[in-house]
């Protein structure tokens, strides 16, 4: 082990923070030079960096808004009002079930079963098992996720920014690619690219890429920050977390498999860290949650059961 | 669009390669530029403004999660060993450690003065860019990355103390 002195433990932090902020390959590259140069220096940023990402794993409350710092950002135009007319090239097929009042119309899909639909203007929304959205004919910038999970990839207009409403939680895009979960009272919204305001009630949240924000009932906003890569990973079978609770995996699994996974109560609150890849046979997917969960699976009636009992099996 | 990062993946090979050594990966670094190449073109579905930064950004997760999962299974191994006998690795036990780490940060965020620890959550919690902070606070970008710096070298300390115990 390579002697760290104090020095090095701030230039190790001072790099951090510059390439957590709009590092360019020349700072990469210097930041290279920098690692080469002392194998000190690769242990001092290692430990900065892993103390950074493990603060994932506790529930930290964001910043409190006191009024010093936290003025809410108005949009700059009241843009949400009275257009129209972009009707919705959609590219869905089955069932698109048209609802009695206004232009609305809903679209659910069967667990297991996916689904594309292609707005106007090249935006497009993925949708994942056992999911119901609610789409207006005459407004091709608005969803609502009524319940299960969605992939929303967005070509961004300032004039008319796209809305998706989740639970009680109003999301404007900024220009984006972002997925969104409803299940229950629990709302989920994680940017992989672009930005995104979350807001609920008076409340505000700036979502940039590579950051979540997880909300349940009438508590506080949690904002982790998956590996970016990693949202709408269900997409190609693999679901990542990052200290999330075990109904929520749950839940997941159910929408991907096709297949109810229950949980047993006593395990909901618990936290998994880590990637589920999905198997196309529920048995073995839900044999490797078992696994990664420290949790029996075994079969209950149609579905599946995770439970405490450790050794129970198929 | 995945054409122009492929492009720019297979010129800076050499210099992908020498990052991921210096960041440890040793004679594993080949393999571990494949896993770069994965995550970087399935995280890439639209237009990327640097893409060389975007790879090594990339190259740099997959480090830090190499890093974490040895963290996480030495931690393990010594959980296990310290309670050999009990068959389920108790996550009441990784619960107890985690709200115990949360006191500790809380203690290190407070113990730094309310505007950097302000600062700090608005940065890493609200996910508010380096830039916007220091606009929101009415300071420069350079003194907020040094709030930055003063928060994260102490949170540094406060791992390796808490490893060390």
């Amino acid at each position: 082990m390579a002697y760290v002195t104090d020095e090095i433990r701030d230039a190790a932090a001072a790099w951090h923070v510059r390439l957590g902020g709009d590092a360019a390959s020349a700072d990469w590259a210097a930041f290279t030079a920098w690692l080469e140069a002392d194998p000190a220096h690769a242990q001092a940023y290692d430990l900065v960096a892993v103390a950074d990402a493990e603060l994932d794993d506790l529930p930290l409350t964001p910043a409190p808004p006191t009024p010093a710092y936290a003025e809410p950002r108005r949009p700059s135009r009241r843009a949400f009002l009275g257009w129209g007319g972009a009707a919705i090239a959609a590219a869905a097929v089955g069932a698109i079930t048209l609802m009695p009042a206004g232009g609305t119309y809903e679209i659910v899909t069967a667990p297991g079963e996916r689904r594309v639909i292609a707005l106007d203007e090249g935006s497009r929304i993925e949708i994942n098992g056992d999911s119901r959205l609610v789409l207006d004919r005459g407004d091709a910038r608005f969803a609502r996720v009524e319940r299960g999970e969605a992939l929303f990839t967005v070509v961004h207009d300032d004039a008319r920014p796209f809305r998706v409403e989740a639970g009680a939680a109003r999301l404007i895009d900024l220009g984006t690619i972002f997925n969104v979960i409803q299940d229950g009272d629990r709302t989920e919204v994680a940017v992989s690219e672009g930005e995104v305001e979350w807001r609920r009630a008076n409340a505000r949240v700036n979502l940039t890429p590579g950051m979540a924000l997880s909300q349940r009932g009438t508590e506080d906003p949690v904002v982790t920050r998956p590996a970016i890569e990693s949202i709408g990973g269900w997409r190609e079978g693999r679901l990542s977390y990052s200290a999330a609770r075990y109904d929520a995996v749950a839940a997941d699994l159910s929408r991907n498999l096709g297949a109810r996974v229950s949980l047993d109560d006593a395990a909901a609150a618990r936290r998994f860290s880590g990637v589920i890849v999905i198997d196309r046979d529920p048995g073995v997917t839900l044999d490797r949650a078992g696994a990664l969960l420290e949790l029996g699976a075994r079969r209950e009636g149609d579905g599946w059961r995770l439970t405490v009992e450790r050794g129970a099996r198929r | 669009m995945k054409g122009g990062l492929e492009a720019v993946f297979l010129e800076n090979r050499m210099t992908l390669l020498r990052f991921l050594r210096a960041r440890g990966a040793g004679d594993a670094a080949e393999d571990f530029l494949q896993e770069v190449w994965i995550k970087a073109s399935a995280g890439a579905s639209g237009p990327i403004a640097e893409p060389l930064a975007y790879l090594y950004r990339t190259a740099n997760n997959v480090m830090l999660d190499r890093r974490r999962a040895e963290v996480r299974a030495t931690r393990r191994d010594t959980a296990w060993s310290e309670m050999a006998g009990d068959t389920a690795p108790a996550q009441s036990e990784t619960q107890l450690i985690a709200r115990e780490r949360l006191a500790a940060v809380e203690t290190v965020l407070a113990a730094l003065g309310d505007r950097t620890d302000a600062i700090f959550r608005r940065y890493r919690l609200d996910g508010v860019s380096q830039r916007d902070v220091a606009a929101e606070f009415g300071i420069s970008l350079s003194a907020v990355e040094k709030h930055l710096q003063k928060a994260y070298r102490a949170l540094a300390d406060l791992r390796e103390r808490l490893d060390a115990e």
